[in-house]
């Protein structure tokens, strides 16, 4: 085993930050509303400086009110759902582990659903009911998950599928309650999407973001050890019960966070890690920051392909990972078998 | 191992210099939060030295009870929804139209318009291209949709019409909003006299009980809420269905129970004639049980049907014509469709098979 240095890692996520720029630059070339390649860099400079009255008023509607909201959503989303994946794939040594399998994307569903219900414009409350329904899925799938004292994979994935379409069955349920047109806006949610207002400062999301995902960073080589076997981490010295309390928190922490933004967003959690562990190797300190970049240039990439593939019509980004995300995964399970 | 453990120093330092970047990269994301922010504040000043520029802007209340500033003289307007753009059009102000949806089909002219997607799924990008002074929405767009356009510093005008009543009013508001008041008041009376005419006629008749198909297969219907059933009052008729639901789910058992006296088809747009859709629905099994059906009880109505629009009221007055053939003959239904001017060719009433 090569030796994995901070400046591997530094410079192998300086290499994908750069492609997430260049993704985004050209990202917000595209659109409807036709702005010059020079337009789009002075309205940007002109933005950085403050200086909001020197530029026409659609240019600024156009690039802070629609493409750079919308960006900055969807690196969040895509950062949070494929670190909350690869943790999970970690934790239950399940490749097949995400956080739309598990049923933590329906649970942070249903506890925005009825978050909406209760207290419609609550700052805030959305995330939190989305954070409570995660993490409530999770503790409920992990329970029913055990088997004789120990974690058992594959009935892990049963509870975890059994509880997503329990979960949806009671999101359907509650919909048929609301009315014609919240429910609308909610199906379309529900399907994943960047287009809809967050509601609450984004930098509170992307501060919440970071410390999550830094969290997962910092138990990255107990996930290591634990790839061999709890028992053998724990004789190893890996405090499995801490490593695993953090990990679960925090994956479901960025669940809740995602969903509560842009609905269930599925294949992402599960196709990126998979990608990054075939690019980059298996070594979590390696694999859980590049997740979260190549799930943010997952999610760009999507949504900017959603939002012109039909044009002048938009897909919902949720539709746009799945049509792409399962041929993917397809090929690549193919390709591993061979 | 002992390699892998010795790292884990160097990890904290790591993990403590990747969120020093991320942090240095995130303000400029987050200023977006800013911009969202400082948006509100600074609308202020902004909009009223746009106000200044572009003369006066008057305060309106729309069909949802929000308070909308709109410009006395409306020159732009994007419409979200087809029947918003067959009501411009009724109105004879297609010209100030600039932009519409991709299913925006009456009159057929509407399809030449600049599409700015579905009523669902509409571009925002599209529609700030279009330089619209004003938007149109209805309650088949979502709330999303209009919170969106209105921070984007474009003002939304909704209607929300639930009744046939409401349509009317629905027309004349729309017509003060663009400032055409005579063009307004003009076709909600036509259109009132139409429905007044109707209303004698049916007079002192019981209302036939029918069964509005929305789909077949699930088997959809309307609840009682909805305007189209409205409508069907309009037209001398009811729904045997009652449900607070709009578009409940119902059994084939729970319609040979209730026996309507006639069944409403809406006119699918495939292109399949509608005696063709006719004998579809008498070929399936259970549906030949129904005794409306064995006696060919069966009306198919045009889409307009679903859209409350002022080409309703022609729908509302042949559905009557179809269901109540003791009153109104034949004759009378066929002239009215040779004088229906701007409304295209989806509003007929087309298989009265018996």
């Amino acid at each position: 085993m090569r030796p994995l240095t901070p400046a591997k890692i530094l410079s192998i996520c300086a290499a994908l930050a750069a492609v997430l720029f260049v993704e985004v630059v050209v990202s917000l070339q595209i659109g409807a509303y036709h702005m010059g390649a020079r337009d789009i860099v002075v309205t940007l400079y002109q933005g950085a400086l403050g200086h909001w009255d020197a530029m026409p008023g659609e240019f600024k509607s156009v690039i802070f009110g629609l493409r750079l909201p919308r960006i900055a959503l969807g690196i969040l989303v895509g950062a949070a759902l494929s670190t909350a994946g690869a943790g999970f794939q970690a934790l239950l040594r399940n490749p097949l582990a995400d956080p739309y399998v598990l049923g933590v994307s329906s649970g942070a569903a249903l506890g925005t659903i009825i978050s909406l219900i209760v207290t419609p414009h609550a700052p805030g409350a959305m995330q939190g009911a989305a954070f409570v329904g995660a993490f409530a899925t999770v503790a409920v799938v992990y329970f029913l998950g055990r088997r004789g004292g120990q974690l058992d994979s594959a009935t892990l994935l049963l509870a975890g599928i059994v509880a997503a379409s329990f979960l949806s069955a009671v999101i359907m349920f509650l919909m048929t309650t609301i009315s014609g047109r919240d429910l609308r806006g909610m199906a379309f949610w529900l399907m994943g999407d960047l287009q809809s207002d967050p509601r609450i400062d984004l930098r509170w999301l992307y501060f919440l973001l970071i410390v999550a995902i830094g969290c997962i960073f910092t138990t990255s080589s107990d996930l290591n050890l634990m790839l061999t076997g709890e028992q053998e981490a724990r004789h190893l010295g890996v405090n499995v019960n801490r490593v695993k309390l953090v990990v679960y928190i925090c994956a479901s922490l960025l669940t809740g966070l995602a969903v509560s933004v842009s609905g269930a967003i599925g294949y992402v959690g599960l196709l990126v890690p998979h990608v990054m562990r075939m690019l980059f190797g298996t070594d979590y300190r390696l694999l859980i920051p590049t997740s979260a970049i190549g799930g943010a240039i997952a999610i760009v990439l999507a949504d900017t392909l959603a939002r012109t593939v039909v044009a002048p019509s938009e897909l919902p980004v949720g539709a746009m990972t799945a049509l792409a995300g399962a041929p993917v995964f397809i090929y690549l399970m193919r390709r591993r078998m061979r | 191992m002992g390699m892998i453990l010795a790292s884990r120093v160097q990890l904290k330092l790591l993990s403590a210099a990747m969120v020093a970047l991320i942090t240095c990269v995130m303000p400029t994301f987050a200023r977006v939060g800013d911009i969202f922010n400082s948006r509100q504040s600074a609308a202020g000043p902004q909009d009223s030295r746009k106000a200044t520029s572009q003369a006066d802007t008057k305060i309106v209340t729309d069909g949802t009870g929000r308070s909308v500033a709109i410009p006395i003289h409306v020159q732009r307007v994007v419409s979200l929804a087809p029947n918003l753009t067959e009501t411009v059009y009724a109105l004879g102000l297609e010209d100030k139209l600039v932009g519409d949806t991709t299913y925006c089909d009456t009159p057929a002219a509407a399809k030449e318009k600049p599409h700015i997607g579905a009523p669902l799924t509409p571009s925002l990008e599209a529609i700030v291209a279009l330089h619209p002074d004003l938007v149109l929405a209805t309650a088949i767009n979502r709330w999303e949709t209009v919170e969106a356009i209105t921070k984007l510093g474009i003002p939304v005008y909704t209607v929300e019409p639930h009744t046939v009543r409401d349509m009317l009013q629905s027309i004349s508001s729309l017509a003060d909003v663009m400032g055409a008041h005579e063009q307004g008041v003009a076709l909600v009376a036509k259109l009132q006299g139409t429905l007044d005419n109707l209303q004698t006629g049916l007079r002192d008749k019981p209302l036939v009980h029918v069964l509005f198909v929305v789909w077949e297969d699930p088997l959809i219907t309307i609840g009682q809420n909805t305007f189209i059933a409205d409508a069907l009052r309009w037209s001398g008729a009811e729904s045997v269905i009652i449900s607070k639901q709009d578009w409940p789910q119902i059994s084939m058992e729970e319609v040979l129970r209730l026996e309507p006296d006639y069944i409403v088809l809406t006119s699918n747009h495939s292109g399949t004639d509608d005696t063709d859709q006719v004998r579809d629905l008498r070929a399936r099994g259970v549906w030949n049980q129904i005794e409306a059906v064995k006696l060919g009880r069966i009306v198919v109505v045009g889409e307009e049907v679903t859209r409350p629009a002022p080409g309703l009221v022609e729908v509302i007055v042949q559905l009557a014509h179809g269901l109540h053939p003791e009153i109104f003959g034949t004759e009378q239904k066929h002239s009215r469709l040779e004088n229906r001017g701007w409304e295209s060719d989806a509003g007929r009433l087309v298989a009265c098979v018996r």
